[in-house]
């Protein structure tokens, strides 16, 4: 039966392991944390993660035992003993050196995994958009799929370095250090340490609270002074022109207000944070304690110095915690963001066993009514016949569904409601790739890559090159091109911007002539500056028309008067069809746009008609 | 991205750093009092944190000589307050300067964009859009973490200084060695930041290439899979993508090694002073409190120093972000009014002898004389660069002529008040320009008191209102970013809509060319043919219906006029605008339509 291949996904291409990819595509559908964890212990990521672990408990120990060690020296000094003050003070130089090797090594480490991660969940990211329909990509705007690909999957990176490096490097100096104190004083010196941690946790996670809404409000507003901003000044003519300053002054004051209060609002948490008194209070009572302890004869001079370094190693997780939390935060969102792209589901089927056949390219609608994810309706009982190799122009204002009805043809949605027949077989019917592969579709802001033309119009088929030229002869477009200073190996620019309009919309319809499509679909409302130009698309149009089905949508009105069938839509409805003749006479509308641009009467359009 | 290679732009003015710091200092001035409070917790702030080792120190000094307990408990208790004090000042310092930045930040902002819409037009022609929201915005705001970070560096600055002088006073030798330490810290640290920000802004780029990348593949996305090549995508895809993991593991690694080096040398100097105060203590020269008091100091104050020597350049950036303020905020405009009259106009226009040029020694208009009598409607016709727009944007008062004068109903354009005159311009420009918000106040713009009813009689003059009800909304539509939401042919419309609700005196229309489908553009010759009856109308044309109907049409050539008449008259002349015609207008004409398919059929020649 019919196999769900949904297609890039799926495919062998991406060079994770199947059952990887089937781990992370059941643990993109659990969520966020399961999504991250499968990628943090994906291939040899876990080994890194170990090692970054153990690295860490070293490193904290050695810092540790560096107080340790002196305490001792101290109190052989206070003893009067030099004969072993080398012996300490090259001991405490390796703690001091070594310690920072090691962390050198383990940043090192953590380095290497946040890129890798980077690497991968961008990969996978991009695969999966690879192998979304094309209705998705409709509705995606190319710069939320670019933030989406570069910054929130660098947020992943930015969550492994530095953030949950130093969240583990933070608990780690807050255990080891404790542990330290029991190994090496007397156990009621625990008492203070351990209300630390405890009040701390709580301080923080209070402070965690109150300052990410706020960091969130604040990022908010300074978007919305930016876009407030950005707008008057590109309508800065409109606004000097209706004289509306002082308005606009009013309109980017109010929003830099909203900001300023953000910020102060931001100020007066960050002054209130409150594991920083804590951290000073511990210091203060660790000394207390350990004074007291000394009067009553159980610790050292030196042994209250190393307890107070031991105690002083709490300050890295008070200050670090200030901002780890929210790249931590940050890096959930993205993470949910990246999750609600790739989770969501292409629904065309492929139907690769379905009927593969040349089309003679006969198109039936039948009662055809189509909507957007079950909105209003774009297409309301949509019924014409096309017969191969007529032209077909559709005519109508933005919105009256023109584009949809094109996009249903090759299925880059399915009907709701009627069928759509190619050579009375139902569009559903055939292979996906068989059909699409003869339908060709020329936008109306045609895109190229960022390579030659000769890449450009050889893009659907590996061409020789007097096949180009020759497409490009009957496209209209070897005259420009030939003009370039590298001919067809000049290079276009990034979107084709070194070409005209129409001069990439002839490379177009050049590569269309190569591909040969038996359908052809031609969204044309580009308008010709000068009558040269308007010369060369005409012919270009008319040479690619010959020998298939067309439809055009159009805004030329030459175009519209010699289709075999005109279709004027409104509101996703049909309001007449017929040809150029049958339409000045059934279709008042229609018979305006003649009488009022040419100011003739109909008859005499008749007549013009005949004469030709 | 604020970090590199920010090229001077035209109004950047360099001024000197007195300069810069009076200016910085006016700022502030309203804030003096709270300022003083800051400078004043500050400091206290700074001698509190400096005072909490030495107090220990001393404490510790005490346990080897032994005194009384009740000592112990005062000092105690002391380092008890002074710790809470030290927070209690800090919690007030930030709570102020926030206030305090907050406050300037949006003076700055709000003179910034006072400055900035009172620039004529020739200003932004130079200035790009995002250039200038992000120097009001962005620099404004770095401006302020600026203040924020230059308190604390001072706050540490004063600490380090405290320290220092006890230090000195207890023994000299350590206290060199501690001094030494400082200008190594800053050598190691300057010297990452350069490497880092190399290795940074090459990371940058290398993701710029993935970003550019993506943007490509999913913009060509129809098109790969219409070929099926979505292989050939993801393969190139790996690359950029491995080049930008190279990269940026590099980078990694140069900076994740700064804070082991600095703490390596901390751990070096450790060693140094346990070496030279062990041998003090041994023979009796240094107390142990003492000992610690240098061992204390050396931990606290490896944060500070680290964070001064890391912000030290972005202190400099952001002199250079207040610098770009101020550069925007001082420059004048070149449109200036000599006199305030505000005289309802009839419309006659007359350019006299006008010269004009936007840059030096490219004129545009050399002598050039043209008068409009009052209702008439012109269309201005010839090659891109003939100064047609220009002679609109100057009636506009949007740009500042050099020579001859123009006349409004006889009086100088210059001795008019500005926002009187233009409220009876009506200025329609080539791309419709509408606001991201509803439709109804699209129209509304700039007419705030009109109804509703106004607002739809104005919409059905402007070709028929009819059109509105087939959207979901209505007026109330929204319309998105500059109108991307409903056709060019619709924006087109409502704009014609809201210069009608406007009733100007004089009409400036530069004609779009962006095509429009057939149905849209009868409704707009129908808002064309009611905006130009009755009223002085200046068209920049480019269709041909429009020059079949106006009064005048007025041939330019390189700033001269070249031709005038009616569409006929110069027609069967067979001069200039002949051959304008065959240009531009010929394949909007019936017969062309009609011809179309011959010509094509037949070879080219």
């Amino acid at each position: 039966m019919k196999k769900n291949s949904k297609s890039f996904n799926s495919s062998p291409l991406v060079e994770f392991s199947p059952e990887t990819k089937d781990r992370f595509i059941k643990a993109r559908q659990k969520g966020t944390r399961q999504w991250i964890l499968a990628h943090l212990f994906y291939k040899s990521n876990k080994y890194y993660i170990f090692t970054v672990f153990l690295l860490t408990i070293l490193t904290v120990n050695l810092t540790s035992a560096s107080m340790i060690v002196l305490g001792m020296a101290i109190s052989e000094f206070l003893d009067g003993n030099n004969s072993n003050l080398m012996f300490y003070v090259i001991v405490i130089l390796i703690l001091g050196v070594s310690g920072p090797v090691l962390r050198l090594v383990n940043s090192a480490l953590r380095e290497i995994l946040a890129q890798r991660l980077e690497r991968d969940v961008r990969k996978e990211f991009f695969a999966n958009l690879l192998g979304k329909s094309q209705s998705f990509h409709d509705q995606q705007k190319i710069g939320e799929i670019m933030a989406r690909t570069t910054d929130d999957v660098r947020m992943l990176n930015f969550m492994v370095s530095p953030a949950l490096s130093l969240i583990l490097e933070s608990f780690t100096a807050m255990i080891i250090p404790i542990i330290y104190v029991a190994i090496f004083f007397p156990a009621q010196l625990l008492i203070v340490p351990i209300i630390f941690v405890i009040t701390f946790l709580y301080a923080l996670k209070d402070y965690i609270h109150k300052i990410g809404p706020v960091t969130g409000i604040m990022r908010a507003e300074f978007g919305q002074m930016n876009a407030v901003l950005n707008e008057t000044l590109t309508g800065i003519e409109v606004v000097k022109g209706n004289t509306q300053e002082d308005a606009e002054l009013k309109k980017y004051f109010g929003k830099a207000k909203r900001y300023r209060d953000a910020f102060v609002k931001q100020g007066y948490i960050q002054a209130k944070y409150l594991p920083l008194l804590l951290f000073a209070i511990t210091i203060t009572f660790g000394l207390a304690h350990s004074i007291y302890l000394y009067t009553q004869g159980v610790m050292s001079i030196g042994q209250i110095i190393a307890y107070l370094g031991l105690i002083g190693l709490l300050r890295f997780p008070t200050f670090i915690s200030i901002f780890v939390f929210a790249i931590v935060r940050m890096a959930i969102t993205s993470s949910q963001r990246l999750l609600n792209f790739m989770n969501e589901e292409t629904d065309i089927d492929e139907n690769p066993e379905g009927v593969e056949k040349l089309l003679d390219g006969a198109i039936k609608f039948e009662n055809v009514s189509f909507s957007y994810d079950k909105g209003s309706s774009v297409l309301k009982n949509i019924s014409f016949e096309i017969k191969p190799g007529q032209t077909v122009a559709i005519v109508g204002t933005t919105g009256s569904g023109k584009t949809t009805l094109t996009k249903l043809i090759s299925r880059l949605y399915d009907v709701n409601e009627g069928k759509i027949l190619i050579d009375n077989i139902d569009v559903r019917e055939y292979a996906l790739e068989s059909l699409r592969s003869q339908i060709s579709y020329i936008e109306q802001d045609v895109f190229l890559f960022s390579t030659t033309i000769f890449e450009n119009i050889a893009f659907g088929r590996v061409s020789s090159m007097e096949e180009i030229e020759e497409a490009a002869k009957q496209a209209q477009a070897n005259q420009f091109i030939s003009e370039l200073p590298n001919g067809y190996n000049s290079e276009v620019g990034e979107r084709g911007v070194q070409l005209s309009g129409g001069e990439r919309q002839r490379v177009a319809i050049a590569r269309a002539f190569l591909t040969d499509p038996r359908i052809l679909i031609l969204d044309d409302s580009t308008s010709a500056i000068d009558s040269a130009t308007e010369d060369k698309i005409q012919r270009a149009i008319h040479n690619i028309l010959k020998n298939r089905t067309t439809l055009i949508i159009t805004h030329r009105l030459s175009q519209i008067r010699w289709a075999d069938l005109i279709i004027v839509l409104r509101s996703g409805e049909i309001v007449a069809q017929g040809t150029h003749e049958d339409l000045l006479k059934t279709s008042d509308e229609y018979q305006k746009i003649f009488i009022k641009k040419f100011d003739i009467s109909v008859d005499q359009l008749l007549k013009e008609g005949e004469k030709v | 991205m604020a970090w590199y290679g920010l090229e001077a732009e035209k109004y950047d003015r360099i001024y000197k750093d007195k300069d810069l710091l009076n200016r910085i200092l006016k700022y502030f001035s309203p804030y003096r009092r709270k300022m003083g409070i800051v400078t004043l917790l500050l400091t206290l702030t700074a001698f509190t944190y400096a005072s909490i080792p030495l107090l220990t120190s001393i404490a510790i000094s005490n346990l080897e000589t032994n005194r009384e307990p009740i000592y112990l408990v005062f000092i105690i208790i002391s380092i008890f307050s002074l710790n809470c004090l030290a927070w209690i000042f800090n919690y007030f310092r930030q709570k102020y300067s926030s206030m305090v930045i907050g406050d300037i930040v949006l003076d700055l902002r709000q003179s910034a964009n006072v400055a900035v819409l009172d620039r004529d037009l020739s200003f932004f022609d130079k200035n790009p859009i995002g250039k200038i929201v992000s120097r009001m915005n962005t620099d404004s705001r770095d401006f302020g973490q600026i203040v924020e970070l230059t308190m604390q560096v001072l706050s540490s600055l004063l600490m380090i200084i405290v320290l220092l002088v006890f230090m000195l006073f207890i023994n000299i030798t350590l206290a060199l060695i501690f001094m030494i330490s400082i200008p190594i810290f800053f050598i190691i640290a300057f010297t990452y930041r350069k490497i880092a920000r190399r290795m940074t802004l090459l990371g940058q780029r290398a993701l710029a290439s993935v970003n550019a990348y993506v943007k490509e593949s999913f913009s060509g996305i129809q098109i790969a899979k219409t070929f099926r090549q979505e292989l050939k995508l993801y393969e190139k895809f790996k690359e950029v993508n491995k080049q930008s993991y190279d990269v940026n593991l590099k980078k990694g690694f140069v900076l994740v090694s700064i804070f082991p080096t600095l703490a390596a040398t901390q751990g070096i100097i450790l060693a140094l002073i346990v070496y030279f105060g062990g041998n003090f203590v041994i023979n009796g020269q240094l107390s142990v409190g003492d000992l610690y008091l240098f061992l204390q100091s050396l931990s606290m104050l490896f944060f500070p120093l680290l964070v001064i020597a890391a912000f030290w350049p972005q202190l400099q950036l952001g002199l250079a972000a207040s610098e770009r303020i101020f550069a925007l905020i001082d420059k004048s405009p070149a449109v200036v009014q000599h006199d305030d009259k505000k005289p309802e106009l009839k419309g006659k226009i007359e350019f006299k002898n006008l010269i004009f040029h936007y840059d030096e020694g490219k004129e545009v208009f050399n002598d050039f004389s043209l008068i409009i009598h009052p209702g008439e409607s012109i269309a201005i016709v010839g090659h891109t660069g003939a100064g047609k727009s220009s002679l609109a944007k100057l009636l506009a008062r949007f740009y500042e002529f050099q020579g001859g004068n123009i006349l409004i109903d006889g009086i100088s354009i210059r001795d008019f008040d500005l926002k009187a005159y233009r409220k009876q311009i009506g200025i329609i420009s080539q791309t419709p320009f509408l606001w991201a918000t509803t439709l109804l106040n699209n129209v509304k713009y700039g007419c705030d008191s009109a109804t509703e009813e106004e607002v739809m009689d104005a919409l059905d003059k402007a070709g028929g209102a009819d059109w509105i009800k087939d959207l979901s909304y209505g007026l109330s539509t929204y319309v998105g970013e500059r109108g991307s939401l409903i056709s060019m042919g619709q924006r087109q419309l409502i704009v014609f809509a809201r210069t009608l609700l406007q009733n100007p005196s004089i009409l400036i229309l530069d004609e779009a060319t962006a095509s429009v489908d057939p149905f849209t553009e009868t409704r707009i010759q129908d808002a064309l043919d009611k905006t130009i009856k009755g009223r002085t109308s200046i068209i920049i044309a480019h269709r041909l219906w429009t020059v079949r109907h106006v009064d005048r049409i007025i041939v330019l050539d390189h700033g001269k006029i070249v031709e005038e008449g009616n569409h006929d008259d110069l027609m069967a002349r067979g001069g200039k605008y002949a051959g304008l015609y065959n240009t531009y207008f010929r394949h909007q004409s019936l017969e062309y339509i009609e011809k179309i398919k011959k010509i094509c059929e037949e070879p080219e020649v």
